[in-house]
C-alpha cells in the first residue's frame, strides 16, 4: 500500500467521507492549537499571537530581509531570534494533502495581477488592524476589545462586499 | 524562541493538511451565509472564537502563560483597527478567501493565490517602509 492510499484511507475514516472533512472541527482544532501555542510554546509576545497568517508572514519576510539584506524592519518579539514558520507549514501541509488526494492541479487565472494587488491590500489592512481574520477572532476571544472591534469591521466589510458583488452580478 | 519556530511549523503542517481537506475559510463562511442564509455556514468562525474563548482561561488554570490583560484602546488605535478589519473583510471577499485559504489554494496550484502570496510578502515590506512612516507623519 502506498503512502497515498494510506493517507486517503485515514482521511476517509476520520471524516466518514473520502473527500471532505467538515470545516467546523478543523476550526476547533485550530483554536486549540492557537491557544496552546501562545501558552506553552513561546509564540508570544504579543498576546493571542498563536496563529496569524499576516503577522507571521510579515515576521518571516522582515526577519529574512533583516538577516540577509541588512535592513531594520519590524519583527514581533516572538520572531526575534528565529522567525515563525506557520505559513511554510501551512503550504507544505496543504501540498501534501492536495497531492495525496489528487487535488493538486495548476490553474492559471485571466488576471494574475489582480491576486497580487489583493495580497498587497489585505496584508496592509491586516497589519493596520494587527491581525488577519484568524488573529482578530483570536484577540477578541482573549478579551481584547480592540480585536473585537476589528472583527466587527471585518464582518461589515464582508457583508457589504457580498451585497455589492451580488448586485453587480444581477446587472 | 527556537521552540516557537518549530511549534509554528508543526501547527502550520497540521492546519495546512486539515485546511486543504476541509476548505476551511474564515471569510467564506459569512459570505456564503449572506448568499444562502444557512446558519451552519457560520460554524467554523464561531466555533473557532468560542473554543478559544473557553480555552484561554482553562490554559491559564493549567499553568500556561496567556497574560491576557489588554489595555483599553485609545480612539486612534480603535479607529485604525476597525478600518484595517474592514479592509481585510472587503479585499478578502474580492480575493475569494481569507489569508489562510489563499495559502492553501496556492499550495493546490492556484496561480492567482500564488500571486496573492507574492503580494502578501511585498505588502508587508511596503507597510513597514511606506505606510507606517506616512501614518506616523499624518497622525497627531
Amino acid at each position: 500500500m502506498t503512502i497515498r492510499h494510506g493517507v486517503q484511507k485515514w482521511t476517509a475514516r476520520w471524516s466518514g467521507r473520502a473527500h471532505a472533512v467538515t470545516a467546523t472541527p478543523v476550526a476547533i482544532v485550530a483554536a486549540l492549537l492557537a491557544v496552546l501555542a501562545g501558552a506553552f510554546f513561546e509564540i508570544r509576545p504579543p498576546e493571542a499571537y498563536g496563529i496569524c497568517m499576516a503577522c507571521h508572514d510579515r515576521d518571516l519576510i522582515n526577519w529574512l530581509l533583516n538577516a540577509y539584506a541588512g535592513m531594520r524592519l519590524t519583527v514581533a518579539p516572538a520572531s526575534a531570534i528565529f522567525p515563525l514558520l506557520t505559513s511554510v507549514g501551512v503550504v507544505i501541509g496543504a501540498v501534501v494533502a492536495a497531492r495525496a488526494n489528487g487535488e493538486a492541479r495548476l490553474s492559471i487565472p485571466e488576471h494574475p495581477l489582480k491576486g497580487f494587488v489583493y495580497g498587497v491590500l489585505v496584508m496592509n489592512c491586516a497589519l493596520l488592524a494587527a491581525g488577519c481574520s484568524i488573529r482578530l477572532l483570536l484577540r477578541a476571544a482573549a478579551g481584547d476589545l480592540t480585536g473585537l472591534a476589528g472583527v466587527g469591521g471585518m464582518a461589515v466589510g464582508i457583508m457589504l462586499t457580498t451585497q455589492y458583488l451580488t448586485w453587480r452580478a444581477r446587472q | 524562541m527556537t521552540i516557537a519556530a518549530i511549534a509554528s511549523l508543526v501547527i502550520g503542517l497540521i492546519l495546512g493538511y486539515l485546511g486543504q481537506r476541509s476548505r476551511l475559510c474564515f471569510v467564506g463562511g459569512l459570505r456564503d451565509f449572506m448568499l444562502i442564509r444557512d446558519w451552519r455556514l457560520l460554524g467554523p468562525p464561531l466555533a473557532f472564537a468560542l473554543t478559544a474563548w473557553v480555552a484561554f482561561p482553562l490554559v491559564e488554570l493549567a499553568g500556561g502563560r496567556t497574560g491576557a490583560s489588554f489595555a483599553l484602546p485609545d480612539s486612534i488605535t480603535l479607529l485604525l483597527t476597525i478600518i484595517g478589519g474592514w479592509g481585510v473583510g472587503v479585499f478578502s471577499t474580492f480575493a475569494n478567501g481569507c489569508p489562510f485559504r489563499q495559502h492553501v489554494l496556492a499550495a493546490q496550484g492556484a496561480v492567482s493565490s500564488m500571486a496573492y502570496l507574492a503580494g502578501f510578502f511585498v505588502g508587508a515590506v511596503v507597510f513597514h517602509l511606506l505606510v507606517v512612516p506616512l501614518l506616523l507623519h499624518m497622525l497627531p
